[in-house]
């Protein structure tokens, strides 16, 4: 039995949930606010990987004894066991790509678009709360840079400054992806794949984040794409799944922005 | 005929070089000197335009990420299987492969670029430096040994990177002590990935990464060493960075 922890169907959390729904997999979903620090509690599930896993609070899959983290490999878990719909096709070289996909894209858009989410959203949700217990809640959070990711929100390091060059650093992995779209309808070969899942779930956002990057003149072929996966009807059922009704405004800490500069 | 385009077999580089020889696949070994900044030379750039090693390229297909590399290599090949086949061990492989390439590589490469291969280009002519800046492709990598090569570390951004490697060092023992190998009881592409980056602890960081301190490590370090594939990979190292793997000789003392 499959267990999925989830938060709004949005980033991260969006992907498994495409995934399942893609393979009419029976699942229990087990919904949790992050922005509650819900992630935290006791039965929670967790092990070393969860702790220190790169997207900080994403989503938890129990399959059995097991939890599973980290998004692109939980798309890659649930691809190659759970029985269903073909979500890896292709041999090798289909699948090389999918990877090479996901590794770039995890590290560059799951970084950006998870900053200029929290920026716009979780801010003015966090500004709202009794400060001192937000603060002291904050603390206690381990390790330390999932701590210092959420201390980062709350004490607006994130700038116009900040801003500006986190969106520079999306120009790169946005022409990336609408270069490959021009070679083909999805990213990972001639068929529809975890790739396809994995680039839409941080995509969707990029419309109302960056409206200068991606919109219908400079980046026709990523608006085309996120329409077409919105069509689906796995995605439309994932979507359906927000309890807020805004789900692509629901955002927490991700991927580290890279050290090097 | 298989063309892996490498430096030395150490991190990326080392991470196909080894899969390759534990499958017993040949290739055609294409050495590019890193510090001679070969990797940005038009030749190379016509077979990986982004100008980052190392680069495989089967047949018509051309291959750049090192870590989906090792994967693509062992999918496409016969020889021993190096991923498990039970899916959470298959998973577990993956999590500790992003944890070895975006969270350890990143800052023991910050130590190794600002001790290591800054000063080795750093006394060339600045213009020189200046215009093999110019021709990096990807502007990441240009900040990257803009860094290195003047020196524009600062000692907080050092003092993190020292603070996450011996944080990974503690996380991988503990680990270690769980598990004989990366993904589970088998010896997998996790191995390979954690070994490149791994070898040199116990010269790089002797206070932390020794037997009393890190014993899983070290015992993990030269089960890995042992194997032949490594001893044949490692012998193609040119430089002193690849013969320090012998300090895992059991027996040996600095």
């Amino acid at each position: 039995m499959l267990e999925l922890y989830h938060w709004e169907p949005n980033t991260f959390f969006l992907k498994p949930l495409i995934a399942l729904k893609e393979k009419e997999a029976e699942f229990t979903s087990r919904y949790f606010d992050p922005t509650k620090f819900e992630q935290f509690a006791p039965s929670f599930p967790q092990n070393v990987e969860s702790r220190l896993h790169l997207e900080r609070e994403g989503p938890v899959l129990v399959s059995g004894s097991a939890t599973i983290s980290s998004s692109f490999f939980l798309l890659e878990y649930i691809a190659e066991s759970v029985p269903g719909a073909v979500l890896n096709p292709g041999g090798a070289w289909e699948h090389y790509q999918g990877r090479a996909w996901g590794q770039f894209l995890g590290l560059s858009l799951g970084a950006g678009v998870s900053a200029l989410g929290c920026a716009r959203y979780l801010a003015p949700v966090l500004r709202g709360r009794d400060q001192k217990e937000l603060k002291a809640r904050v603390e206690q959070i381990e390790p330390q840079e999932r701590r210092a990711a959420w201390a980062a929100v709350i004490d607006g390091a994130y700038d116009e400054k900040a801003l500006a060059a986190i969106r520079h650093r999306l120009e790169f992995p946005v022409k990336r992806v609408e270069g490959a779209l021009g070679k083909g309808p999805w990213l990972a070969g001639r068929e529809y794949s975890i790739a396809d899942i994995d680039a839409f779930a941080m995509l969707i956002v990029l419309p109302d984040l960056a409206p200068d990057l991606v919109n219908e003149q400079a980046t026709p072929r990523i608006v085309d794409f996120v329409h077409r996966m919105r069509e689906r009807r796995a995605v439309r059922d994932a979507l359906a799944m927000s309890r807020t009704g805004k789900p692509q405004q629901a955002f927490v800490p991700g991927a580290e922005p890279s050290r090097w500069g | 005929m298989l063309r892996l385009y490498h430096w030395e077999p150490n991190a990326n580089s080392g991470k196909p070089m080894l899969t390759l020889a534990e499958k017993g696949v040949e290739y055609e070994s294409h050495y590019l000197d890193l510090l001679k900044f070969d990797q940005h030379q038009p030749e190379y750039l016509k077979v990986n335009p982004d100008g980052t090693i190392p680069a495989l390229v089967h047949g018509d297909r051309v291959l750049t990420e090192s870590t989906p590399m090792m994967e693509y290599v062992d999918e496409a090949f016969d020889g021993p299987p190096l991923r498990p086949t039970d899916p959470v061990e298959r998973w577990r492989m993956r999590w500790w492969m992003r944890f070895f390439d975006a969270y350890f590589a990143p800052s023991l490469s910050m130590i190794g670029w600002s001790v290591f291969v800054g000063p080795a280009v750093r006394q060339r002519d600045p213009k020189e430096l200046e215009a093999a800046i110019e021709r990096i492709p990807l502007e990441s990598r240009r900040i990257a040994w803009r860094k290195a090569m003047f020196n524009e570390f600062s000692a907080e951004e050092l003092a993190e990177s020292k603070r996450r490697v011996l944080f990974s060092a503690d996380v991988l023992e503990q680990h270690l002590a769980r598990h004989p190998f990366i993904a589970g009881n088998s010896f997998s592409l996790g191995d390979i990935n954690g070994f490149n980056l791994g070898y040199a602890l116990p010269l790089s960081q002797p206070e932390h990464c020794n037997d009393a301190k890190t014993p899983h490590i070290m015992e993990w370090l030269r089960k890995i060493y042992e194997r032949p594939a490594t001893k044949a990979t490692w012998a193609k190292g040119r430089t002193a960075m690849a013969a320090r793997v012998k300090m895992l000789e059991r027996g040996h003392h600095a």
